[in-house]
């Protein structure tokens, strides 16, 4: 079973992505801080991250970066989102995989993940 | 309740699990709207009608300003504004100060409804952590409607159903998993 590891720091956001991608078959963990982030991707090693731009600690940019500084964790898609307007621009800065805009739906949630895992 | 014109449902945390198990049993024949006022933060905006949506064969759809009451429709509240209904039976979306820590607030929903539908209306209030919906419900009360809970010893978050049962004079407390049944004997 692929494994999704969504940080986000609304709690609703989290809950609907939990039913969603258990509902397609994923494996799901989420998290509501960029604290520590190497570790805390290291402990379950998933498939594929989701990283919200506004997310305590050190936030979504730096955590990404720090994770495509990693060695062994910098080759799992990192899918940046965001309600800001610049997304696509924040997610470069980032360096990450790819971008989705809030507010989106469930099929644009899974495409993104079957674009990013195959 | 025969004749039932409208339920308003109003939940707070651990409210999702419960739509979840309700909406696959309702029969597709509903006569009357469903209007659910959940709190949440903006940002998940698509997605909780979304996958209400993919639980019902019913049409599912997040409320526009000014928009009419159909019945057979689920309507879902959008974060961040409160809902009133109108005497004209539509929508109406207000961006004033939060109630109750919240916004939307359940009581404003409810006490809304009451006087639009008056004993044609149930309102169903699930788990959650605060007091809102409350007063809602005594409200719905006194225009002879029909105040109904969650039973607080289901609910992921006991407070807010048990505090309306403390305080307000309840027609029927029900389990999660009579919530779908319950909701089609209204007709």
């Amino acid at each position: 079973m692929k494994k999704v590891f969504v940080f986000d720091d609304n709690a609703d956001i989290l809950e609907l992505c939990t039913i969603i991608l258990e509902d397609a078959g994923y494996e799901i963990k989420t998290s509501s801080t960029s604290n520590n982030i190497i570790d805390q991707v290291l402990a379950y090693i998933p498939d594929i991250i989701f990283m919200d731009n506004w997310l305590p600690d050190v936030g979504g940019i730096e955590a990404t970066r720090e994770l495509k500084k990693h060695e062994t964790l910098k080759a799992i898609p990192v899918i940046y989102f965001s309600a800001n307007n610049d997304v696509k621009s924040l997610a470069n800065e980032a360096g990450a995989d790819g971008y989705l805009s809030k507010p989106f739906d469930i099929q644009e949630l899974e495409d993104i993940i079957t674009r990013h895992l195959n | 309740m025969t004749g039932c014109e409208a339920l308003v449902i109003g939940g707070s945390a651990g409210s999702l699990e419960v739509l979840l198990k309700a909406l696959p049993v309702l029969d597709v024949t509903l006569t009357f709207p469903i209007i659910i006022v959940i709190h949440r933060k903006h940002g998940a905006d698509s997605l909780l009608p979304d996958l209400l949506s993919s639980r019902t064969r019913l049409r599912v759809k997040e409320i526009d300003e000014k928009e009419a009451i159909i019945a057979g429709t689920i309507y879902i509240a959008p974060s961040d504004y409160h809902l009133l209904i109108e005497q004209n039976r539509t929508f109406s979306l207000d961006y004033s100060e939060k109630i109750n820590y919240s916004r939307p607030a359940i009581d404003v929903t409810f006490q809304t409804a009451a006087e639009v539908y008056k004993n044609k209306l149930a309102c169903l209030l699930l788990s959650g952590s605060n007091a809102d919906g409350v007063n809602g419900l005594k409200t719905v009360k006194r225009w002879g409607g029909l105040a109904l809970i969650q039973d607080p010893d289901s609910a992921q978050v006991a407070y807010m159903p048990a505090q309306a049962k403390l305080h307000v004079e309840i027609d029927e407390i029900l389990s999660i998993e009579n919530i779908g049944e319950f909701i089609n004997s209204l007709k």
